[in-house]
């Protein structure tokens, strides 16, 4: 690398302003800015926020308001209510019993919501009561639902992925598809440790005795099929070709308005409410990513993308071995940021180095979701986390601990991803 | 005099509070524009009508809701940064603040004055979208042009907030408690 001062003055900017507090987005810009100066004589701001626009107007970031308004509206319905009671009678008969009602919750949930700490609220809220109120071990009910809750950034639709595609320039549908396999995957592995947890702590388990019929199950989950048809339309529009990401958006926003009226949970302020929540959260992603914009632009001068994949080129290192390294440094990278900003600053320079090493970009979405997801259950920064310790009062340091067997499960799907690839890549292929 | 003072300042943050938050609502307005003009366009794809340039005008509501946000977004606490610094700093917090918003001022002064230049050029040159809409560019990039300069301004005002008073009006929320 020819220029290796500059450099160093160029990623001691970005840790000083990203350490020390600078909103990420700005940080970003900043950095960007300094890059630039540094490498070329261009002027830098008029080339910054012509990138910044020409990102921040495109069609296909509109997806993310949209599929977060969805969110937002069903996330005030009383969803979480019917999710536990309609869950439960299906799962009292499993080994474990209800306790996999957190897990399947937050699948069910996660297919209808981008985010993992709304997951997280929204099935929580009535399954931590319920099942202490039944006797299950703390320690399970909330290691199951930090470790579950994650699903939330993998399974269709995902703000991460959103994220990811736009940064990359790939195919949201596709990357959306992509997630499904490897989502389903995770939940039954989570679902598999508390069958295991069933037969070797079988004193822990508490006796519930519910015995339901069939029909009696079907009335009780009549609440949540309403749910599941959206997240069928949605996912299946997609999947059939009928509709764009945004398209299919688009979908999930006037179905969940129309399911919220049905309930009678829509009203003026709960409307307003969603609305604004989502104007605020897709407004901080869109700072995040218009600072990205300008930094992958800087980026491209410093030569420090190419010069870093030439470098792992000629370490010679295998696929493996390369993901290995970036799943423990994505691993650290997520116990000081989001999942959202990480994935938008390294992007920058990973894209050149993945792509180089042959490594399908699409399958790389759902490897660096499942990464990145690891973070929201690692201390000292994990979202999940900062979330369940709102709700019941446990110190961080105790919920990581009760969420370290999810880790590990975590740590096993990236292998398993990385040894059958085509979990992730079979359906997009062949999407129609 | 010095109660004048008081009734200026008094004055300006009613208007300065009532600014962000309307450009809010703008926003919010935009994003349920987006919603219809999707609608929209899917309607006419499956009765077979066109909609020419539908795609480019969600995407100039998308940078008018995200734009318009900044600043409201900003006081609502949404706004991500790495707090691990901050929360160990103690009651020297203050310092560390001034430093971010100092720093952040001046970038945001800084890319707004660029959105204003752009704009304005877009505007002088008469620069035509590449798209089927064919609009004159400068009427949507108004949007970052005024969203951005009022996202300079709240941070601006927050950093003149923590300087006197040591308290800005960024609302601290623990997280996830939204998003």
């Amino acid at each position: 690398m020819e220029h290796l001062h500059l450099v160093m003055i160029f990623l001691f900017v970005l840790f000083l302003l990203l350490g020390t507090g600078v909103w990420v987005g700005l940080a970003l810009f900043g950095v960007a800015f300094v890059g630039l100066e540094l490498f070329t004589t261009r002027p830098a701001g008029d080339a910054m926020i012509t990138t910044i626009w020409s990102s921040s107007s495109s069609w296909t970031l509109t997806a993310l308001p949209l599929f977060i308004w969805m969110g937002e509206i069903l996330f005030r319905t009383r969803l979480s209510e019917d999710m536990f009671k309609g869950i439960s009678p299906w799962m009292s008969g499993l080994p474990g019993g209800l306790m996999h009602t957190n897990i399947v919750g937050c699948t069910v949930f996660a297919a209808v919501s981008g985010s993992s700490a709304a997951t997280l609220t929204t099935v929580g809220k009535m399954s931590i009561p319920e099942l202490r109120s039944r006797g299950y071990p703390e320690y399970l009910i909330i290691g199951t639902l930090a470790g579950a809750a994650t699903l939330g950034l993998m399974i269709p639709p995902s703000l991460t992925l959103i994220v990811y595609g736009v940064t990359i320039n790939e195919s949201i549908s596709k990357l959306f598809i992509a997630g499904i396999l490897p989502g389903i995957v995770l939940a039954a592995m989570f679902m598999g440790y508390v069958v295991l947890w069933s037969f070797i702590r079988r004193s822990e388990v508490p006796d519930i005795g519910l015995g339901f019929s069939f029909m009696e199950k079907l009335r009780k989950s009549r609440f949540l099929i309403p749910v599941l048809l959206l997240v069928l339309v949605v996912i299946g529009s997609m999947y059939l070709g009928f509709a764009t990401a945004t398209e299919a958006a688009a979908f999930g926003v006037i179905g969940s308005l129309i399911l919220a009226a049905g309930q009678g949970s829509l009203t003026r302020q709960t409307f307003i409410d969603s609305l604004l929540g989502a104007t605020r959260t897709s407004a901080m992603i869109a700072l995040i990513l218009g600072g990205a914009a300008a930094l992958s632009l800087s980026m491209g001068f410093t030569g420090l993308p190419r010069a870093l994949a030439e470098f792992i080129d000629e370490l010679g290192l295998s696929p493996f071995t390369l993901l290995l390294a970036l799943m423990v440094f994505y691993i650290i990278l997520g116990c000081f940021l989001d999942g959202i900003s990480s994935v938008v600053l390294t992007m920058a320079i990973v894209e050149t180095m993945v792509r180089q090493a042959g490594i399908d970009v699409i399958w790389f979405g759902i490897f660096i979701v499942v990464v990145v997801e690891m973070a929201q259950i690692t201390p000292p920064i994990g979202f999940n986390l900062f979330v369940l310790q709102g709700m019941t009062g446990h110190d961080i340091g105790h919920i990581a601990r009760t969420a370290l067997p999810m880790f590990g499960i975590m740590v096993i799907m990236v292998f398993i991803l990385i040894a059958f690839p085509e979990l992730a890549t079979y359906l997009p292929e062949n999407i129609r | 005099m010095a109660s004048e003072i008081v009734l200026i300042g008094r004055f300006l943050r009613l208007w300065l509070d009532r600014l962000y938050l309307y450009c809010g609502y703008i926003a919010a307005t935009a994003l349920i524009i987006i919603l219809i003009l999707v609608s929209l366009q899917m309607a006419a794809r499956w009765t077979g009508e066109v909609f020419p340039g539908s795609t480019d005008y969600a995407g100039y509501f998308m940078a008018a809701s995200t734009f318009f946000a900044f600043a409201y977004s900003l006081n609502n606490g949404s706004h991500i940064r790495v707090n691990l610094l901050l929360n160990l700093m103690g009651s020297r917090r203050r310092w560390l603040e001034i430093w971010c918003l100092t720093i952040a001022s001046g970038l945001a002064v800084f890319w707004a004055w660029h959105a204003v230049k752009s704009t304005y050029w877009s505007f002088k040159l008469k620069d035509i979208s590449q798209g089927l809409d064919a609009t004159p560019i400068w009427i949507p990039q108004l949007a970052m042009a005024i969203g951005s300069v009022v996202f300079a301004l709240a941070i601006i005002d927050n950093l003149v907030q923590m300087i006197f008073s040591g308290n800005n009006s960024i609302k601290v929320r623990s997280i996830g408690e939204e998003e």
